[in-house]
């Protein structure tokens, strides 16, 4: 048999799965943003062309979501793939309890985001909370600081929660892709006198550059999406400090039933994560070139 | 109001408290002769019937659905829901082709439910009138929409009420308890310069804020809504009066700035450990207060949010059937509805009897209160024939919670009432904002 024909019969089963779970309720969901759909779920409903899509895009608190989302996911993005790095660079040196450390790794990512969202309330709590207690001893707040119920500070919150559980993916990730660097490339640019900064520049980042795109776009993608940690920490409050287009969502599909404006928004997020997966894509993704 | 919504076939005319003080007379008289003509549970002994619930006290549901199963010979399939995201959960099981025979609900869901057939509509079932009938006349329209469809049945009620620091109170000088928001006020700034430093803690999170607008709304003396549905608040200038006390009591300290996100669960050890002086949620928040032992959780009592004056909200949630259920299980399905959100085949309220005992829930109907076993199983420290006589006399449904377009108003509510409590918005701008919410519910247009 043909190695392209084994190769494809291997993939089938994965394929099946993949289109029955994402391309079928994709193409649905595409579909359903064209129509006004029943609110009992029967049928398919009026079609209405792209009205779904003019009524969200005339609306200003879309606007104003989208803005949000894209901030939040930022953050998220920015901070779990930088802080992922530095972990992942830290745990690839030896040192006495590396192991241990890198079994903790897989805690964080072991709790459902939910799960984050709760523990971080209590972390971030106005009265009660641990980092308030951590900035008080380092005289760096004279008072309670109410992070979650200041609408300044609740987006950035909200996102260093789901960065702290993502970045440990990104950490796992990394260190997986340093692993499988031959030491002698850096032995020998050390014996070439090349530095800690440029070796890193040179040969750790490239080395590392696909999985850099891999992650970045899975962080695209749950920054974007992010739903649950929200849901626990500050139910989009206060106000809509806090409210995400995945919120919109939510509310549409299962407060207001309103599949058809849901489904509009839900493509208007997907083309959004596809534009930020793209970008990370063109930047990032070039061939090892060490 | 938007009665094709929910089907209306009656003249319009005819007002709906009438309508409902009348059901509940022909309930209570004709219900033995329907009841005598109608399928009996007897006849549907073997069924199985799918129920889905969320998840408090899970084992508590799990020995009434096996003390019913063990009565009748029926079979029950619990299936329990997190009550994060249960109204999510419920909605894709309808829509996904696995709907419930039996399950709990959201009130402002019910309505909304039957609507889609996703419910049915318990009119004709053997001894629903009389279910109806022998409800607080206040809770009817509950359960009950305006063509006089039978939407649910009650699976437990509530009042808000106001636990409140008897030392606190007494300490700061006053003798009684707040008999008005501006009261509340003032005692809370007393109780603050006593050295309290946030005195006052509610559930003000951004979904659930809503329940607050009426309760406040209703201790103020305003009818939030008229007889047809239409929002009338914002007509009313004792609206603004209770907007400018919500939006005083946060701006000036009297809560902690962090009750815009805060659990209830803080609240709890909050006012059991002596850091707020009153909390005020339904009624029965007053057990775990007392029961988590906290320093101050002996000093905790219960009272009427606004005295003797005014009115608060009742609330609770129901229970339906689904819309496909026929035949004998029908039968049986609403055999187990009748035991879990009325009484069993003795006549007695065993179900409520068991939900006082373990979570203090209350049920809206006078009898429950007069029920020795409810009297024997309810915690001591609670004042049941206060909570009674709120039931009764001091507290309202609002009965526009449970139209079909209702949960989008809720769900932009607590974008509005923040924004009010934040300083970015003032009480005339929310006034109109809560009216512009009404609207674009009602019309589904809200995003």
């Amino acid at each position: 048999m043909p190695n392209r024909r084994f190769g494809f019969y291997l993939a089938l089963p994965a394929i099946l799965v993949l289109l029955v779970l994402l391309a079928i309720p994709a193409l649905l969901t595409l579909f359903q943003s064209l129509f006004v759909v029943p609110d009992d779920g029967i049928g398919i409903g009026q079609f209405t062309d792209v009205d779904n899509y003019l009524f969200i895009f005339k609306n200003e608190i879309f606007w104003a979501t989208c803005l949000r989302s894209i901030v939040f996911a930022a953050i998220f993005i920015i901070g779990s793939t930088l802080i992922g790095l530095a972990g992942a660079l830290l745990l690839n040196e030896k040192f006495v309890g590396r192991l241990f450390l890198r079994g903790l790794l897989v805690l964080p990512w072991a709790c459902p985001w939910l799960i984050v969202g709760i523990i971080w309330k209590w972390f971030l709590d106005g009265n009660i909370g641990l980092l308030n207690g951590v900035l008080m001893r380092l005289n760096l707040i004279s008072s309670n600081q109410d992070f979650l119920s200041n609408p300044d500070t609740a987006l950035v919150m909200t996102a260093l929660a789901a960065t702290w559980r993502q970045s440990c993916l990104v950490a796992l990730l990394l260190l997986a892709g340093l692993q499988t660097m031959p030491r002698d490339i850096w032995d020998a640019a050390s014996v070439d006198g090349a530095g800690i900064i440029q070796r890193f520049r040179h040969i750790t980042l490239p080395w590392l550059r696909p999985a850099l795109t891999v992650v970045t776009v899975l962080n695209v993608i749950y920054g974007l999406m992010q739903f649950d940690v929200i849901f626990a920490m500050t139910q989009g409050g206060p106000g809509s400090a806090t409210t995400l287009l995945s919120y919109l969502i939510y509310r549409q599909f299962f407060i207001f039933t309103n599949f058809g404006v849901g489904s509009a928004l839900a493509v208007a997020l997907a083309v959004i994560a596809l534009i930020g997966g793209l970008i990370a894509v063109k930047t990032l993704y070039r061939k090892i070139e060490v | 109001m938007e009665s094709s919504e929910t089907g209306s076939g009656l003249n319009s005319n005819l007002d709906r408290r009438s309508l409902l003080t009348a059901m509940g007379v022909a309930g209570l008289t004709t219900a033995p002769l329907i009841s005598s003509s109608m399928m009996s549970s007897a006849d549907a002994a073997g069924q199985t019937i799918n129920f889905t619930a969320w998840e408090y006290q899970p084992d508590t549901i799990k020995s009434l659905v096996k003390s019913w199963s063990g009565k009748t010979g029926n079979k029950v399939n619990i299936s329990f829901i997190p009550n994060v995201g249960y109204t999510a959960g419920i909605q894709a099981r309808q829509r996904g082709g696995k709907p419930a025979d039996v399950f709990y609900n959201f009130a402002y869901n019910s309505q909304k439910f039957v609507n889609q057939k996703w419910a049915a509509d318990l009119r004709g079932l053997p001894g629903a009138d009389k279910m109806v009938a022998e409800m607080f006349p206040s809770a009817r329209s509950r359960f009950v929409a305006e063509n006089g469809a039978i939407v649910s049945a009650p699976y437990f009620s509530a009042v808000h009420m106001l636990q409140y620091n008897k030392k606190m109170v007494a300490a700061a000088g006053f003798s009684s308890t707040p008999n008005s928001l501006q009261e509340t006020y003032d005692q809370c700034k007393k109780i603050k310069a006593n050295g309290v430093a946030s005195p006052y803690v509610a559930y003000w999170v951004k979904d659930f804020v809503e329940e607050y607008l009426h309760v406040y709304l209703l201790a103020g003396g305003v009818k939030p809504f008229d007889n047809k549905g239409d929002p009338i608040f914002m007509d009313d200038p004792k609206t603004l009066e209770v907007l400018e006390w919500w939006q005083a009591m946060y701006k000036d300290g009297m809560t902690p700035k962090s009750v815009l996100t805060d659990d209830p669960g803080k609240h709890t050890t909050s006012i059991a450990n002596g850091d707020a002086a009153f909390y005020a949620l339904h009624h029965y928040f007053l057990r775990d207060i007392v029961e988590s032992k906290g320093s101050a959780s002996a000093d905790i009592a219960q009272a009427k949010i606004v005295g003797t004056g005014g009115k608060t909200l009742q609330m609770g949630e129901v229970i339906q059937m689904g819309g496909k259920v026929s035949g004998k299980k029908k039968a049986a399905a609403w055999d187990f509805m009748k035991t879990y959100g009325y009484k069993d085949s003795k006549g007695e309220f065993s179900t409520f009897q068991k939900w006082a005992a373990s979570g203090a829930l209350c049920a809206p109907y006078p009898g429950f209160f007069k029920d020795p076993k409810v009297i024997a199983a309810f915690p001591k420290y609670m004042d049941l024939s206060l909570i009674q006589d709120t039931f009764q006399n001091s507290s309202d449904i609002v009965p526009a919670r449970t139209l079909p377009w209702y949960q989008g108003f809720q769900a932009q509510c607590g974008t509005v009432i923040h924004d009010l409590l934040l300083g970015n918005s003032n009480p005339r701008a929310t006034a109109n904002a809560l009216a512009i919410a009404c609207k674009t519910a009602k019309s589904g247009s809200g995003l």
